[in-house]
């Protein structure tokens, strides 16, 4: 290396001997000791220099390396931030939008629609996110003076004062003796503007649930028919009438000999086919279905002679005619009604027996009743009757639909829907076992797809939705182990409809639901618990990550 | 239940009431009654050497699972099951079987009162889940249905344990190669018996044995000696728990003697038939109309699943074709069948596939299918050479395969002639049990009175709740 690029000193001593010749070379000192000496000392020097100038060039090359490091290290870090200032301000986003979503307000029976405005909000607030419907039921969070109120007062005073009673008046004619003058149907708004919460979800509902979950157009079918009396007591008349339609049955039958013969046989034979029903292939079921449906029809035929009864008793809203239907007659045979009846009672008692057992025979059922309840000849004026079935379930489970009330007092008890049985109330154990086959029951029915059927689904989605919103917008401390218990059989094994149906917003729902709804339960009964659990078992099962 | 049909057709009760308390508001006074309104007793009596009658105790008796102090895996896995609070078994034997030191249980119990979660939840609670393949709870069952069965409970309550492990000593189910690897074993004895001996299941860690059925077990010949012979081989630390419906006294002697120093829970002989359930019989012209009767019988009451049992072969097969031709998914179990083709067809009954079950003796015990609302006494049970006595025990065994758990249920049993009629008498006045005459004259008369019947059932003073410590 020293050969092939020798230092500057070297070369200056080199340089220097042309200079001096010979002289030097032939100097007699040449070899002197003084002169190594000196030499020598100047290598010294050389060396010195050289080394220090090799120290000095890796000092600044580590210096360089280490600023090129210093430099990387700060991008990189540069680029972290960036990248985590961009996740956060979109997490507080999707927080502010969750937090948005979840104040879902107590629904329905409460007093205080914070006036109409609060819908439209809702309406264009957010039209196609998941959290619309979360946020329209949202709106009527009702201060919590309603506990101590009778829901029956709910159902009529609460709505009387909502201040837009100039509606009132288009509320069902039927009933003259209404105290339920629930039914402010706002007509039919294209957009609606809910004047008492329980109005505006069903409004609210009614456009965009039937486009499920996504936005349509207000759906015609649904908007069209008279303003849906949300009146939940509405039902309990309906419930009193079938009673004396089945009264007059008895007495119909001891004058007519060919309706007795048949009457009977056929309630059973009714009965029967429904406890049939078995879970699993849907084909299995279909010789029952036809029973039930030509029993119904044997009835409507009328060839036994039974009397002719007005409909309306039995249905929420008067009915007008309506083109095309085919029974648009003002009367429709008794016989007929009485096995709607029947039917009905044999689908809630098989929810409330078996059901109540083992939640997932509640599913054939329920497609049995939408499978009848929506055959086109049994349509009356157009519209199915199944309000018959709806008047009573909401006797015998009125959490369903907004009722509520303390499990320690005697009218809580009865606003629950708690049975009595000669005057005593039925074991806790029983009365949850009961709710739990009941939730089943109607999240069997309200979670029908009609996509591919032509008939018309005579008990949609949204229904199931309402009263899931009416469950969870109860206020912390009126939260009633009932209402944990139905809800818990309405999301079990109906997850995966209820998402069908609702998408990204059932999710969104499921987590009210069964995160936050027991989350905020001043007492964690476990009732409370067992909804929390759920999420663990939809987590573990499904892969459905909820909180 | 069909009562309930009826029932839901009285709106007016509720709705009623609630209008007339329209402004009332909501009385908090009566908080301090409704506990006792709601809480149906039933009686039991705890005999413990120092706590003699003190059921009330804190220390003896709980209210949640919770405060059982359970491991949270397990409270999840019964919140998920919908057990929110511990039955009358449950509550008083519980922390008995739990505490420690280890102290043997001797259980008595009517059907469908939890006991088969008591002692789930006790070996859920003694086993060490860190050692997943080390045997440390036997669990012995007179029957492959009800191993399997008690195989599933323990499954579905540990559903949220972690490395657990159960798995069933019976025929044709433990890998001859492996033996034995799991924390609990399910199984019937001679199994279990050839399993140990064979030295595919080691028992040295063994820290429970839970008998279950356990007079059976304990009375019969065979499953007697088997299970004394288990027991042999077993630890003599071991914690022992007998658990059956009924325990006639001789065989209560010897099951001291199995399970020494035992703390006993035990029900007095006459509140064993099963107050839920509402007991009929069917007075039959004639065998052979039977059949057509039995048909009609669903038509009566809203019915889930229904047990029928018979006493031969041929007839069930018989019923079964009529059935099916009546639009029933019928599941026919009988000896015929062997093993795993058993297996299947109570798997579709349990499954709800099929919703009428048709058997014989086979499934009288300890099967605990929870939506059964009716079971039927196609022929009235018999014992002895020849079939002369009525067996009442099998009766009692077999209308406890409903009304599970506090549920309503309902029993027909079928008369026709002398014979039958006289043995079902001598069952009755055994137990005193009052039998409602059914007559299939009239069908609108039959219908009414079942609903009167199951109405009424219930309203029985000793049945209906009552207020506790009033």
């Amino acid at each position: 290396m020293q050969r092939g690029s020798p230092s500057p000193a070297r070369r200056s001593q080199f340089a220097a001997s042309p200079q001096r010749p010979l002289s030097e070379i032939f100097d007699e000192g040449r070899n002197s000791e003084a002169r190594h000496r000196l030499v020598l000392e100047a290598s010294q020097k050389e060396h010195i220099r050289v080394r220090e100038e090799a120290e000095r060039i890796l000092n600044e090359t580590l210096l360089r390396d280490e600023q090129q490091r210093v430099l990387e290290e700060r991008q990189r870090e540069e680029r972290r931030i960036r990248a985590e200032e961009q996740l956060a301000s979109e997490r507080v986003r999707l927080n502010a939008l969750k937090a948005k979503k979840v104040e879902i307000p107590p629904l329905l029976p409460d007093p205080e629609p914070p006036a109409a405005p609060p819908a439209a909000v809702n309406g264009k607030a957010t039209p196609t996110t998941t959290s619309q419907p979360a946020a329209a039921t949202a709106r009527a969070d009702g201060p919590s003076t309603q506990p101590t109120v009778p829901t029956q007062v709910n159902g009529s005073t609460l709505l009387k004062s909502q201040q837009t009673p100039a509606a009132q008046p288009l509320a069902n004619p039927i009933t003259s003796n209404a105290p339920v003058p629930a039914a402010t149907p706002t007509p039919a708004l294209s957009s609606p503007k809910p004047t008492s919460s329980a109005l505006g979800i069903n409004g609210l509902l009614n456009n965009n649930v039937a486009v499920n979950g996504t936005n349509a157009p207000p759906a015609t079918s649904m908007a069209t028919p008279p303003p849906q009396p949300p009146a939940q007591d509405r039902y309990t008349e309906i419930h009193k009438n079938l009673k004396a339609l089945r009264r007059s049955m008895v007495d119909q039958a001891k004058n007519n000999q060919l309706l007795k013969n048949r009457m009977g046989d056929m309630r059973r034979e009714i009965r029967k086919c429904v406890g049939q029903l078995v879970s699993g292939v849907p084909s299995k079921n279909r010789g029952q279905q036809q029973t039930i449906v030509g029993l119904l029809r044997e009835a409507l035929a009328n060839q036994v002679g039974s009397q002719l009864v007005d409909p309306s008793s039995f249905v929420l809203a008067p009915r007008n005619p309506i083109q095309n239907a085919i029974h648009n007659d003002p009367v429709l045979p008794s016989l007929f009604i009485y096995l709607l009846n029947i039917f009905a009672k044999a689908a809630v008692s098989q929810f409330i027996n078996e059901a109540s057992a083992r939640p997932e025979t509640a599913d054939p059922v329920g497609v049995c009743i939408a499978a009848a309840f929506s055959e086109p000849d049994f349509l009356w004026r157009g519209v199915s009757m199944i309000e018959i079935l709806l008047a009573k379930l909401r006797i015998v489970c009125p959490v369903l639909f907004g009722y509520r009330g303390s499990e320690k007092t005697e009218q809580g008890r009865q606003r629950l829907g708690w049975w009595k049985d000669h005057g005593r109330w039925i074991p806790e154990q029983q009365h949850m076992d009961r709710m739990t086959g009941l939730g089943a029951g109607f999240a069997a029915i309200s979670l029908r797809k009609f996509a591919q059927s032509k008939k018309q689904n005579p008990f949609p989605a949204r229904h199931y939705w309402t009263a899931m919103a009416r469950i969870v917008n109860t206020p912390p401390a009126e939260i009633s182990n009932t209402q944990c218990i139905v809800l818990k059989a309405m999301v079990q094994n109906y997850e995966s409809k209820f998402i069908e149906s609702y998408g990204n917003a059932a999710i969104a729902a499921l987590r009210t639901a069964l995160i936050e709804f027991p989350a905020k339960a001043t007492e964690k009964s476990a009732a409370v618990s067992s909804l929390q659990v759920l999420a663990q078992v939809l987590k573990r099962d499904t892969g459905l990550i909820l909180g | 239940m069909a009562d309930l049909a009826s029932r839901i057709t009285k709106p007016d009760e509720t709705p009623a009431a609630a209008a007339a308390t329209e402004n009332a508001v909501d009385d908090p006074t009566e908080g301090s009654n409704s506990k006792g309104i709601i809480e149906s007793s039933y009686d039991v009596e705890v005999k413990l050497a120092d706590l003699q009658n003190d059921t009330d105790s804190p220390l003896y008796s709980v209210n949640s699972f919770e405060e059982l102090g359970l491991p949270k895996a397990i409270n999840e896995g019964l919140l998920a099951m919908n057990f929110k609070k511990p039955s009358k078994i449950q509550e008083k034997a519980l922390p008995l079987m739990i505490s420690n030191p280890p102290t043997n249980m001797i259980a008595q119990s009517q059907s469908g009162t939890g006991k088969t979660a008591a002692f789930v939840l006790t070996v859920l609670a003694r086993v060490d889940f860190s050692q997943p393949q080390q045997p440390q709870a036997l669990l012995l069952a007179p029957s492959r249905e009800l191993a399997r069965q008690i195989q599933g409970v323990i499954m579905t309550v540990g559903q949220f344990c972690e490395n657990l492990i159960v798995e069933a000593a019976i025929p044709g189910s433990i890998s001859r190669e492996l033996g034995v690897r799991a924390s609990v074993v399910v199984g019937t004895p001679g199994t279990v018996m050839d399993l140990i001996r064979r030295r595919q299941f080691d028992v040295s860690q063994l820290k429970v044995l839970v008998i279950d059925e356990a007079d059976n077990m304990l009375d019969q010949q065979g499953l007697g000696e088997q299970c004394v012979r288990v027991k042999g081989m077993l630890p003599k630390t071991i914690q022992i728990l007998l658990f059956s419906a009924t325990f006639p006294e001789k065989v209560h002697n010897f099951a001291r003697k199995f399970a020494p120093n035992a703390n006993e829970i035990k029900l007095r002989q006459q509140e064993l038939t099963v107050k839920g359930i509402s007991q009929m019989y069917m007075d039959c012209p004639d065998e052979i109309q039977k059949y057509e009767i039995l048909c009609k019988l669903y038509g009566l009451m809203t019915v889930g699943s229904s047990v029928i049992f018979v006493r031969t072969r041929e007839s069930a097969n018989e019923i079964q074709r009529r059935m099916e031709a009546d639009g029933h998914k019928v599941s026919a179990l009988h000896g015929a069948f062997e093993g795993q083709n058993r297996d299947a067809l109570l798997d579709d009954f349990r499954a709800g596939r099929s919703k009428v079950l048709i058997t014989t003796n086979v499934l009288a015990r300890g099967i605990d299918v929870s939506s059964v609302s009716m079971v039927i006494n196609y022929d009235i049970p018999m014992k002895g050479p020849g079939d002369r006595e009525p067996d009442h025990e099998t009766y009692l065994h077999r209308i406890g395969r409903t009304g599970r758990f506090g549920r309503v249920g309902v029993s027909i049993s079928f008369v026709y002639d002398k014979k039958s009629f006289d043995a079902l008498s001598q069952i009755a006045n055994f137990y005193g049990i009052d039998l409602i005459q059914l007559s299939p004259d009239d069908w609108d008369a039959t219908e009414k009175k079942v609903q009167d019947v199951i109405k009424s059932s219930r309203a029985k003073p000793d049945y209906a709740p009552n207020a506790l410590g009033n």
